[in-house]
């Protein structure tokens, strides 16, 4: 398989980064509490990587893909547990699209897509944790499956 | 003499990428390093003598392998002391212990039973202890991980990235 440009791979996790914003909008409104405001904080984590990005990308003269106005939901969001379940695989998916940019990136670039690996990957496992789902991690956060 | 470029070839055919960088600029550079291979003077009937030839440095991953395997032990041997918290270690001893198995595979060497790798220091008493050891252990593992996925090739970076974010998830599970 051809690896991708660095802008290929950025795009694709701004792509991914708009459809994590999408979804938390619906986790959010069914959760309570402090997994309400974790949500919130969530949301506003993926809002911060999105303007980032959509700033790096266009300084560098490269295709800012446009957002949506709805992204298809792996299965539908009708309660507190099935929330708490997309919020962690919204997570690992959006981890798995900054993983896949470290290898076309080197220095602050590769950096930067490590630390949001690295935070979503965590925030998948607080999420499994207020879910009470087990196993807590997984083996290799951010690899296809 | 050509063959005997004033570069220390040991260091420039190991480590990171901006080393392999500066080999393969040399190689551009048209220097014969594939005839240098010591560092040594060269004698004359020795040039193409390959017996003498100094072992291939070490891959920078090797160590990662050994510090995967110190770690799932120290987490068996925690699960082993507080059996109550058997159900969240042993999973994170697995992952460890998958880790070494892709590192090595990736290096290209056999992985060393994980059962011969014993743990430096014995388990806390009490199970608070315990798992803050092993959060101090994920912390510096985590840290030598980003070093490592920092300098690796474009082919190893996101096995490495994986490996950084497990540690990181791994201190979460284990507050």
């Amino acid at each position: 398989m051809r690896q991708p440009s660095a802008g290929e791979a950025l795009t694709s996790a701004l792509s991914a980064e708009y459809a994590a914003i999408y979804a938390y909008g619906r986790i959010g409104v069914r959760l309570t509490g402090a997994a309400r405001d974790a949500a919130r904080q969530a949301e506003a984590a993926h809002r911060r990587r999105r303007d980032a990005l959509v700033v790096q990308l266009t300084t560098a003269g490269g295709v800012v893909p446009p957002d949506r106005a709805g992204y298809a939901l792996p299965f539908p969001v009708t309660d507190r547990a099935s929330a708490l379940r997309l919020a962690a695989e919204v997570e690992e998916r959006t981890a798995a699209h900054w993983r896949a940019a470290l290898a076309s990136t080197t220095g602050a670039d590769r950096d930067q897509a490590l630390a949001a690996l690295v935070e979503y990957a965590v925030r998948a496992t607080r999420w499994r944790k207020t879910a009470g789902s087990t196993p807590l991690t997984v083996p290799f956060p951010g690899r296809p499956t | 003499m050509v063959l005997t470029w004033p570069v220390g070839i040991g260091r420039t055919t190991q480590r990171d990428q901006t080393s392999g960088h500066s080999r393969r600029k040399l190689l551009s550079a048209g220097a014969l390093l594939v005839l240098g291979g010591a560092v040594t003077p060269l004698t004359g009937c020795d040039l193409f003598d390959r017996d003498d030839q100094p072992a291939p440095p070490p891959d920078p991953l090797r160590p990662m392998v050994d510090e995967s395997l110190a770690l799932a032990a120290a987490y068996r041997a925690s699960a082993t002391a507080h059996p109550d918290l058997a159900d969240r270690l042993n999973p994170i001893a697995e992952a460890h212990t998958a880790h070494a198995t892709e590192l090595a595979r990736v290096i290209g060497v056999t992985v060393p039973s994980a059962a011969s790798v014993a743990p430096t220091t014995p388990p806390a008493a009490d199970s608070n202890g315990a798992r803050a050891a092993l959060r101090a252990l994920e912390k510096t593992a985590q840290q030598s991980a980003t070093a490592a996925c920092a300098a690796a090739p474009a082919e190893r970076a996101a096995l490495l990235g994986s490996i950084v974010a497990a540690r990181a998830t791994h201190q979460e599970a284990l507050k």
